[in-house]
C-alpha cells in the first residue's frame, strides 16, 4: 500500500467516532483493530519467517485471561494489566516456540494446534482461576469511545512496528531463514533461534490484542479461543497478504465486515471461510494487497529488468579497489584447519573414509576427484552440516567437532553451495547485508521501534554490503531481487555474501561451474587476490582443472571417499594413482 | 473398572490407529496429508446415518454406499486441495485441506443439522457383564475390525502388485515414474484409501459416540497425535501408538477427568516431539544439503 492509501486509511479510522455514535459500529471497528494487531504479529511469524501456527488463539487467550485476572483479582488498572498480559504472553510464546520449533511443516502445525487445545482445555477445567466454561465477568472496562482510540492507536503501532522490523537486520534474518535455512546457517544465523524470536514477537502482539479484547467486553469465556479462532487469524492474514505490511489491515477488514454484512448467512460461515481460504491459496499468493499492487505496477511500468550496464564492463581497478577485510587474527602462517580420520557412511555406503586434510592460512587448497568421490560431503562435514561417524576437526588450534553449521560459521568459516542458495526474495544488496550482520543482531525490541542505535547499525550494514557489491562488480544489480539473477551472477553473489561474514576460511563448491572462459579468468584473479592481499584461506572444490592447477597451493585428491593423493599441484599431476583414478579417465 | 477401561481404550485406540494409518498412507506416497482426515471420519458417520437411518436402507447396502462416498471424498480432497500444490512442494496443501474440511463440516451441518444424534446398533442394546464390568458387543467389535483392517492394509502394501507400486512411489517418486507408475493416480488412490479407512472408523464409532458434524476435528487431531507418536513413516508404530494412546486416554478419563484426557494426550505429543520428533518407530530424517 502506498502513502495515499495509508493516509486515507488513517483519516477514515479517525473519522469513524465522529460519524457515528452507534455502539454496534464502534464495536465492529474495534474488532477490526484487534484482528489487525493479532495478524500483524502473525505476519512476522508466517509471512516473514515462513512458519505456520494454528495455535495463536491460545496465545490470544493468555493475553485476555492475564489482563482479566490482573484487573479483577489484582485490581491493577487497565494499562498495567495490558503490560502484564504482553509480558506473560511473550514468555509463554517463547516457551512454546522453544518446544514447537524443533519441528516444522505439518509437525509444527500439529504442535501449535495441540497447544491451542490444551489452553482451551485448561481454561475450561481450571475453574477456580479461569471461571471454567462461564469465564470471567464484571471486568472493569473503559468507555467504548475511548477504547476505540486505544485499540486503533495500538493497531497503527502494531503495523508501524512490523514495518520497522521488516526493514531491519532482524527482518532480513527472518526472510533469510524462510528462503533458505541452509544458507542462513552458513552465515552464522541459528534458524532455530531466529524462529523463536519471530514466534515470541507474534505472541507479544497476540497477548496485547487479547488484553484489549478483555477490556472491550468486560467479559471473556473459552468460546472465543477455539481452533476456529486460530484458523480465522491465519485466514485473515492470507487473504490480506502474507508478508505484506498492509496485509493484516485488509484481511481483518474483510474477515470482520464480511460476516457482519452477511449475518443472514450465519449458517454458511464455515463455507465462506473455507472458500475464502481456497481462493487465497489458489489465486492470491500475496493476498489482496499483493494482487492490487501487482496490478498497479503492471499498469504503471514494465517490470524491473536487469540493467545491462556494469555486467561485463567493469574495469579491474574498479572491481578490486579495496582488498576485502577479514577478521584475521594477525597470523598469516601455519595450519588453520585440520581434519583427521573423518569417516561418514550413508546407509552402509562409505562416503568418506579416514579422510585427512590440513589447510594452511593464506593458501588455496583444492579438493578434486571424480563425481561421487565425496568432495561435497567433505565440505558439508567441515562446515557442520553433516556430523561424521568418526574423526576430528581442529580449527585455529581448537576442536571444532560436533558444531552446528551456524556455530562453524561464527568461528570464521564461510561457504558457497553447489547449487547456489541465494535468498531469492531479498534484493542483491540485502542478501549481502544478511552476511554482513551475521549473528550480530541487536535486541529485537530496538529493531521493532527503530531506535537511533538500530538505524546506525543498519546504515553500517548497508554501507558495507554496498562496498562489497562494488568491489565484486555486482553494484549494478544491488536493488534487483536475487531470484532474477542469472546463474553466473548468483554464484558471484554467493561469494560476496560469504565474504561479507569476514571469514578466515572460505569454502567454494564448484564456483566455476557454468561460467564462461572470461568469467573463469576473472574468478582466477579474484581467488589469488583474496589469498595474497586478504590473507584468506580457501578450500576449492572444482572440476575445472586449468583453474585448479593455476591457483592451488595444495591439492587433495579424493576417490571413493578416500584420499588418494595430497600435495603440491605438480606432484599430484604426476601421481600415478591420480592419473589412473581421475586425470587419466578425464583427459 | 480396569477391564472396562481396557476395553474402551482399545476400542477408541484402534480407531485412532486406523484413522492415523490414513495420514501415513498419503504421507508415504506424496509427503502430504489430509489435515481434515477427521472430517472424513465425520463424513463416514453422517453418510452412514443418512443411508441407514434416514433412508432406511439395510445395513448391508448402507455400508457399501458409505464406503464409495468416502473414497470419492478422498479423491476430491486430493484433486482440489493437494494436487495443485503437491508438485510445488508448498505447504499450501495443509491449509487447503483444512479449507475443504471446514466446508464439509458446514455442509454436514446444513443437511444433517447441528445436533448430535444416536446411531442405533443391535450391538449396543445389551451390555455383556464380566463381574462388575459391563461393556457392549460393539466395543469388542470395534478393535477387532480395526486390527483386521490394519492387517489388511499392511498385506495390501506388502503382498499385492499395486500395493508394492504405491510403496515404490513412496521410496522414490522419480524412479517409480520412470518405471511407468502413474504417480498422480497413485497419490489419488492413497487419498481415497485414506478417507475410506477414516470413513470405516466413522461408521464403527457412530454407535459409541453419537453422530454430529463437529465430531471430526478432535478425532482427526488425536489420530494425528497418534501418527506423530508412532512415527509418520511407520505403520506398525502407528498401530501400537494408537492402542497405547487409547489406553492412556481411557485411564486418564477413568481416574482423573474427561477434560484432563485431552490435556494429557496432547501434552504427550509435545513431549514426543521434543524428545523424538520422528516418532517412536519412525525413520530419523537426514539433512540434505
Amino acid at each position: 500500500m502506498d502513502r495515499i492509501g495509508w493516509v486515507t486509511l488513517a483519516a477514515a479510522t479517525a473519522a469513524v467516532p465522529f460519524l457515528t455514535s452507534n455502539t454496534y459500529y464502534l464495536y465492529v471497528a474495534i474488532s477490526v483493530g484487534l484482528l489487525t494487531i493479532v495478524t500483524a504479529g502473525l505476519n512476522v511469524l508466517v509471512g516473514f519467517t515462513g512458519q505456520t501456527s494454528l495455535g495463536h488463539a491460545g496465545l490470544y487467550a493468555f493475553g485476555a485471561y492475564t489482563a482479566a485476572l490482573c484487573a479483577t483479582r489484582a485490581g491493577l488498572d487497565e494499562w498495567l494489566a495490558i503490560a502484564m498480559a504482553i509480558v506473560v504472553t511473550s514468555i509463554v510464546g517463547a516457551a512454546v516456540a522453544g518446544a514447537a520449533l524443533r519441528v516444522s511443516g505439518p509437525y509444527l502445525a500439529m504442535v501449535t494446534i495441540a497447544f491451542g487445545l490444551i489452553v482451551e482445555g485448561v481454561l475450561i477445567e481450571w475453574g477456580s482461576v479461569t471461571g471454567g466454561p462461564g469465564g470471567i465477568f464484571n471486568i472493569p472496562k473503559p468507555a467504548l469511545r475511548s477504547h476505540y482510540w486505544t485499540v486503533m492507536i495500538a493497531a497503527a503501532l502494531a503495523l508501524w512496528l512490523t514495518a520497522n522490523l521488516r526493514r531491519s537486520a532482524w527482518g532480513r534474518a527472518f526472510l533469510a531463514v524462510k528462503e533458505s535455512e541452509i544458507a542462513a546457517e552458513s552465515l552464522g544465523l541459528s534458524s532455530y533461534y531466529v524462529r523463536i524470536v519471530a514466534f515470541t514477537v507474534s505472541a507479544a502482539f497476540a497477548g496485547a490484542a487479547g488484553a484489549l479484547y478483555t477490556f472491550l467486553n468486560g467479559y471473556i469465556s473459552p468460546d472465543s479461543f477455539t481452533l476456529q479462532t486460530s484458523i480465522l487469524f491465519l485466514l485473515a492474514l492470507l487473504f490480506g497478504g502474507l508478508g505484506r505490511i498492509a496485509g493484516p489491515v485488509i484481511g481483518s477488514l474483510a474477515l470482520t465486515l464480511l460476516p457482519e454484512l452477511l449475518t443472514r448467512l450465519i449458517d454458511y460461515r464455515l463455507i465462506l471461510y473455507g472458500t475464502l481460504l481456497l481462493i487465497s491459496i489458489y489465486w492470491l499468493p500475496e493476498g489482496v494487497v499483493g494482487a492490487l499492487s501487482r496490478g498497479r505496477r503492471a499498469r504503471a511500468a514494465s517490470p524491473p529488468a536487469l540493467s545491462p550496464e556494469g555486467t561485463g564492463e567493469v574495469t579491474r581497478e574498479e572491481e578490486f579497489r579495496n582488498p576485502l577485510p577479514h577478521r584475521s587474527s594477525g597470523q598469516r602462517e601455519g595450519v588453520l584447519l585440520t581434519a583427521e580420520s573423518v569417516t561418514l557412511s550413508f546407509g552402509g555406503v562409505a562416503a568418506l573414509a579416514e579422510v585427512r586434510l590440513a589447510v594452511y592460512r593464506g593458501s588455496i587448497h583444492a579438493v578434486i576427484g571424480p563425481n561421487g568421490a565425496g568432495k561435497t560431503t567433505l565440505l558439508n562435514v567441515l562446515s557442520g552440516y553433516y556430523a561424521p561417524d568418526r574423526g576430528r576437526l581442529v580449527l585455529e588450534g581448537r576442536p571444532a567437532d560436533g558444531l552446528q553449521p551456524y556455530a562453524v560459521a561464527r568461528r570464521g568459516v564461510a561457504r558457497t553451495f553447489q547449487t547456489a542458495q541465494v535468498f531469492g526474495g531479498l534484493s542483491v544488496r540485502d542478501n549481502v547485508a544478511v552476511g554482513v550482520a551475521g549473528p550480530r543482531l541487536a535486541a529485537v525490541a530496538s529493531a521493532l521501534v527503530g531506535t537511533p542505535g538500530a538505524r546506525r547499525g543498519e546504515s553500517e550494514f548497508q554501507g558495507r554490503a554496498q562496498a562489497l557489491l562494488e568491489s565484486l562488480g555486482l553494484a549494478a544489480f544491488a536493488d534487483h531481487p536475487a531470484a532474477a539473477l542469472p546463474a553466473g551472477l548468483r554464484r558471484k553473489l554467493e561469494i560476496a555474501r560469504a565474504l561479507a561474514t569476514r571469514p578466515i576460511l572460505l569454502m567454494l563448491d564448484e564456483p566455476a561451474a557454468g561460467l564462461s572462459p572470461a568469467e573463469i579468468g576473472e574468478l582466477d584473479r579474484q581467488l589469488t587476490e583474496l589469498r595474497d592481499e586478504g590473507g584468506l584461506a580457501i578450500i576449492l572444490v572444482e572440476h575445472h582443472m586449468d583453474l585448479v592447477m593455476a591457483v592451488s597451493d595444495r591439492i587433495t585428491v579424493l576417490d571413493y571417499g578416500r584420499v588418494i593423493a595430497d600435495g603440491a599441484p605438480e606432484d599430484v599431476r604426476r601421481n600415478p594413482a591420480v592419473i589412473e583414478a581421475y586425470l587419466g579417465a578425464a583427459t | 473398572m480396569t477391564l472396562q477401561l481396557i476395553v474402551t481404550g482399545l476400542a477408541l485406540g484402534s480407531m485412532y490407529g486406523l484413522v492415523a494409518l490414513g495420514y501415513h498412507i498419503t504421507w508415504a506416497t506424496s509427503r502430504t496429508m489430509n489435515f481434515s482426515q477427521g472430517h472424513a471420519v465425520m463424513a463416514g458417520a453422517v453418510v452412514a446415518y443418512a443411508a441407514f437411518v434416514a433412508l432406511g436402507l439395510p445395513f448391508a447396502l448402507a455400508l457399501p454406499v458409505t464406503l464409495v462416498a468416502l473414497a470419492g471424498f478422498g479423491a476430491i480432497v486430493e484433486r482440489v486441495a493437494v494436487r495443485p500444490f503437491f508438485l510445488r512442494a508448498s505447504p499450501a496443501w495443509l491449509l487447503a485441506t483444512i479449507a475443504v474440511g471446514i466446508i464439509a463440516e458446514n455442509v454436514a451441518m446444513l443437511t444433517f443439522g447441528k445436533d448430535a444424534r444416536a446411531f442405533p446398533s443391535a450391538l449396543m442394546r445389551r451390555p455383556i457383564m464380566v463381574g462388575s464390568a459391563g461393556f457392549y458387543p460393539q466395543e469388542l467389535l470395534v478393535p477387532l475390525v480395526g486390527l483386521l483392517l490394519m492387517g489388511l492394509v499392511q498385506l495390501f502394501y506388502h503382498r499385492t502388485p499395486y500395493g508394492k507400486q504405491l510403496k515404490a512411489v513412496a521410496w522414490n517418486p522419480e524412479a517409480a515414474g520412470l518405471m511407468g507408475i502413474n504417480i498422480p493416480r497413485a497419490v489419488m488412490t492413497s487419498y481415497a484409501l485414506s478417507a475410506l479407512l477414516a470413513g470405516i472408523a466413522g461408521v464403527l464409532l457412530a454407535p459409541l459416540l453419537n453422530v454430529a458434524p463437529q465430531m471430526g476435528t478432535i478425532i482427526g487431531l488425536k489420530a494425528f497425535a497418534v501418527a506423530i507418536i508412532g512415527g509418520l513413516t511407520s505403520a506398525p508404530g502407528i498401530i501400537l501408538a494408537g492402542l497405547g494412546y487409547g489406553l492412556v486416554e481411557a485411564f486418564t478419563a477413568g481416574y482423573v477427568s474427561t477434560r484432563a484426557r485431552e490435556i494429557v494426550g496432547f501434552g504427550l505429543v509435545i513431549a514426543v516431539l521434543i524428545v523424538r520428533p520422528w516418532g517412536l518407530l519412525g525413520e530419523k530424517p537426514s539433512r540434505r544439503v
